[in-house]
């Protein structure tokens, strides 16, 4: 399929494929290429097939649209072509279009297996149902009713106790850790602790945290009572009642 | 903290449509992927619309903090991560009206993985079976958990891993944007590392090609764009029977100033 492809200083923004409607490119969200941009007029310009020729027509825009350096009103496009806009460049390929079309010629269309739907309600209800019926709905587990909470045994923290209430618990130097360390060597991100639907996992940051005596490879899920080491500082990680 | 950004679609080797789409935003740092369904071409009408949506939301929250947050917030993420999230589920209302008024269009959706980082902090939000990876340390971990059929019986333990991946059932979704008035949006967050690499991928790429493959092809890749290119790559010489898209995001360390070295020295030295 051919397509269009936005790029922005060699990063690639966004790909549209061609078919049988123009493409536009303009400011205004509404085109099929917005770019956000002031040297870009409302509607700059659009790209479609004319009598088999892939077509860019500029829109009267203010500061013109440039195929390969070159401002054109109308120009034919062949693909490899560069058309600059502003200062976002719109390539033109079409190198998988000679496969498609023998593809095309050779083979019945493709069944559409496969095809993606989606539960409606109530046979989303009958699956919970059934999964209530199968007694293992993680969420009813025990540690869900307690309080996560991280103890400090020795260190230098903002505190003694923490209760972990987000989905991130960050430990470090960073204004945004909840578990805030001193020190003028500590990393911002020490470590960190992820919620998960089963538990509390713990991973590493610019640190390698040990619990128990040995260090993390993976994140590491957290069991009550478990210690935890990040750089001097050291924490009991339970479940409060 | 740089991050460096590829990105590529691709229709693959057995559908005639690719009704995938992504879409990344240097600017505000945001970067959302997602697969259309609904098939007779409407499957992309609202993967784009989702994705602009989404895109616009974002925008404008960043020009003006106080722009309304569509439904209800997450008690227990950042406000930015909420803020990614309402953008989901006005992207949903969005494409559930549009199904609902025209006939045409009855019956499409999207999936939809989205990331926006702020400093070194991630927020991944997420609806259907699009997924998002990390690459820490040579170790790749799905941050998403599938709002599949055959994963959400795999979690609640009523299905095998194995069992799973030999299902005919893996293309049913429990979620999705767009099929519904109302969308449940799965919210979560992050702490990035240097050296860390950011997966964001619809199906087509995870169901052609094996973690072990994810992870070395990324590790081997001279660039985050290099990266894209081969995962699409691999996923069609697999067969290629999904469109696939994918979106690479290496996280680099910023140069160090004097002081920043000194400290790294020190914490390796202890």
């Amino acid at each position: 399929m051919s397509r269009l492809v936005l790029k922005f200083e060699g990063s690639t923004l966004k790909e549209v494929p061609l078919g049988n409607q123009p493409v536009t490119i303009g400011r205004s969200p509404d085109n099929d290429i917005p770019i956000d941009n002031l040297a870009v007029s409302n509607y700059h310009a659009r790209v479609y097939v004319e009598a088999g020729s892939l077509v860019v027509e500029d829109l009267n825009s203010l500061n013109g649209s440039f195929l390969n350096d070159i401002r054109v009103e109308r120009a034919m496009l062949k693909d490899g072509d560069a058309i600059l806009i502003g200062k976002h460049h719109i390539f033109v390929d079409q190198t998988h279009d000679v496969a498609l079309i023998e593809d095309t010629w050779h083979k019945a269309p493709a069944p559409r297996v496969n095809e993606t739907m989606v539960l409606d309600t109530r046979q989303r209800r009958e699956m919970f149902e059934q999964a209530v019926a199968a007694g293992e709905r993680s969420q009813l587990s025990p540690d869900r009713l307690r309080v996560p909470t991280l103890a400090v045994l020795s260190g230098r923290t903002d505190q003694k106790e923490y209760r972990l209430v987000g989905k991130l618990t960050v430990i470090g130097r960073s204004k945004m850790a909840t578990v805030r360390l001193r020190g003028w060597f500590t990393p911002n991100i020490a470590a960190q602790i992820n919620k998960h639907e089963d538990g509390y996992y713990l991973g590493r940051g610019d640190l390698v945290p040990e619990v128990n005596g040995a260090e993390i490879g993976a994140l590491t899920k957290l069991n009550d009572g478990d210690l935890i080491e990040v750089g001097r500082v050291r924490l009991i990680f339970m479940y409060r009642e | 903290m740089r991050i460096e950004a590829g990105a590529r679609t691709d229709v693959g080797r057995v559908r005639r449509n690719n009704e995938d789409c992504y879409q990344i935003q240097p600017a505000l740092n945001l970067y959302v992927l997602s697969d259309g369904m609904g098939g007779e071409a409407h499957g992309e009408v609202a993967s784009n619309i989702a994705v602009e949506t989404i895109i616009a939301h974002c925008q404008q929250a960043e020009n003006s903090r106080t722009t309304p947050i569509f439904g209800e917030p997450h008690p227990d993420v950042s406000e930015r991560t909420n803020r990614l999230a309402s953008a989901i589920r006005l992207a949903n209302r969005k494409v559930f009206e549009m199904a609902s008024a025209n006939a045409g269009h009855k019956g499409m959706g999207a999936t939809i993985v989205a990331a926006w980082i702020e400093g070194q902090r991630l927020s991944l939000a997420h609806v259907g079976d699009s997924r998002a990876y990390l690459l820490r340390a040579g170790t790749l971990d799905q941050l998403t958990a599938d709002h599949s059929l055959v994963a959400e019986k795999v979690r609640i333990g009523i299905l095998t891993p194995q069992e799973a991946d030999a299902s005919e059932m893996q293309s049913v979704l429990t979620r999705a944007v767009g099929t519904h008035e109302n969308v449940e949006v799965d919210a979560d967050e992050q702490m990035l590392l240097a050296g860390d690499a950011l997966l964001l991928c619809s199906d087509g790429l995870s169901r052609m090609v094996t973690d072990p493959e994810i992870a070395s092809t990324i590790l081997t890749s001279t660039s985050a764009q290099n990266a894209a290119d081969r995962l699409v790559d691999l996923a069609n010489e697999n067969g290629g029977v999904d469109n696939v898209s994918v979106i690479v995001l290496r996280i680099l360390a910023k140069p160090e100033g004097v002081l920043e070295r000194l400290k790294i020295w020190k914490r390796n030295t202890g």
